[in-house]
């Protein structure tokens, strides 16, 4: 199995954003949906979220990284076509397989 | 997500790195997720096992009715210590989270190695800071709600301020994030799960962590205050009755310093975090404070003795 593309990444997170820590999203999530903003999440959400990508995609990330420079601008929104892209050049930087 | 019980209450916690350990507090209303925005839990982890949690009532842990006073709190560190099974520890506090880290060092001092405070205020210490309603993040946050038409005390309530939140109406929102910005509104949105809890009350408790108690801590403190603190007075408490203590300020920074300097505020806690556990420390970048590190894990001051490392001992006399 190849490297999942940055689109099933993108529909991994839709899957896994519609029913997330207590909250339901029933509208479509995609590349432009913003977390915060559109999703209604708050900080904790995100570190969450980190924990939930480790278990699901079965490696480690560097989230830290990824969420300091959200922190460095400010707190401003986070895409998730712009998360996706960091997974997916995480995996494949990697080769992973998934 | 990685969650542990103790004495019937369920915290969300996260471990990374190996070798000797830091333990991480946030702040009253913050929680862990300021230690990955501001990348010290990488940082930190090169070197130590770091261990960041959500306090009782915050982030993703369980919210109890009561049990928010910095005694509650560091009875919970301890439990958290003991059954991660952590070796003695530098604790790291942001602002409620170092008196936590304060009052583990004295009813605790077995777990402590040291502790890295970052701009605190002890309500021990209320005494001097007659002022505290004066303080620019409770004014701006008070400014802003009762721009949008909320009822809020002059001084600091924190019980009022939850409930308040949690009345707040779209139109009433829309004005503070306007004003606060969005990043603060998602901050306020996680204020009202607190606000039928003793957390407001309590955490203005001096819980028994008195002027006498503060004095008794042998372990080497440091404490990073930020430049324009709201603080001085207890920044000089410690400074003069610590008997091993050692104060470098955060440019720039006005009480949140992790998210106000990111970079100064990460580099000095890797510095104090690897000179507290004894490895060589890298010289400061703020000229005045600096510190040397010698052969034998003493670091001293430029102007004179700083930081003793290592066992305190009972014999070492107080400044």
């Amino acid at each position: 199995m190849s490297v999942r593309s940055r689109e099933q990444i993108v529909q991994d997170l839709a899957n896994l954003l519609h029913e997330f820590n207590g909250k339901e999203y029933s509208g479509n999530i995609g590349a432009k949906t913003l977390f915060f903003g559109d999703l209604g999440m708050v900080s904790i959400d995100a570190v969450i979220l980190a924990e939930m990508l480790e278990r699901f995609y079965n490696r480690s990330f560097p989230f830290s990284q990824f969420l300091s420079t959200i922190g460095r601008q400010g707190m401003r929104d986070i895409e998730i076509g712009e998360l996706a892209m960091f997974l997916h050049a995480n995996m494949s930087s990697s080769g992973d397989e998934v | 997500m990685p969650m542990t019980a103790l004495k019937g209450l369920r915290f969300h916690y996260q471990q990374k790195g190996d070798g000797e350990d830091v333990v991480l507090l946030h702040a009253v209303t913050s929680n862990m997720s300021m230690w990955l925005f501001s990348n010290l839990m990488d940082v930190i982890a090169q070197d130590f096992r770091v261990t960041a949690y959500d306090l009782r009532g915050h982030g993703a842990s369980d919210v109890p009715a009561s049990g928010y006073t910095s005694a509650d709190m560091a009875q919970d560190l301890h439990d958290l210590y003991r059954a991660l099974k952590l070796g003695p520890a530098v604790l790291v506090g942001h602002s409620f989270g170092a008196v936590v880290a304060m009052h583990a060092a004295v009813l605790f001092p077995d777990i402590v190695r040291g502790l890295i405070l970052s701009d605190p205020y002890f309500p021990g210490l209320a005494h001097l800071e007659p002022n505290l309603a004066e303080m620019q993040a409770w004014r701006d946050v008070r400014d802003a709600l009762v721009g949008a038409g909320v009822a809020l005390d002059e001084e600091i309530n924190f019980t009022q301020l939850f409930w308040s939140v949690a009345a707040l109406t779209s139109t009433q929102k829309e004005h503070i994030g306007r004003i606060m910005g969005e990043s603060s509104l998602r901050w306020l949105s996680q204020l009202p799960r607190l606000a039928p809890t003793t957390c407001g009350r309590d955490v203005f408790a001096p819980a028994g962590l008195s002027a006498e108690r503060i004095c008794e801590v042998r372990q080497p403190v440091v404490a990073l205050y930020d430049e324009h603190t709201s603080f001085q007075a207890t920044r000089k408490f410690l400074q003069t009755n610590l008997s091993n203590i050692q104060v470098e300020i955060v440019p720039g920074a006005r009480h949140v310093a992790p998210l106000q300097n990111t970079a100064a505020f990460v580099q000095l806690v890797q510095k104090y975090s690897r000179a507290l556990h004894g490895q060589v420390l890298v010289p400061s970048s703020v000229p005045r404070e600096s510190v040397l590190i010698k052969a034998d894990a003493e670091v001293i001051d430029e102007n004179g003795p700083g930081l003793r490392l290592g066992k305190p001992t009972n014999q070492e006399s107080r400044k």
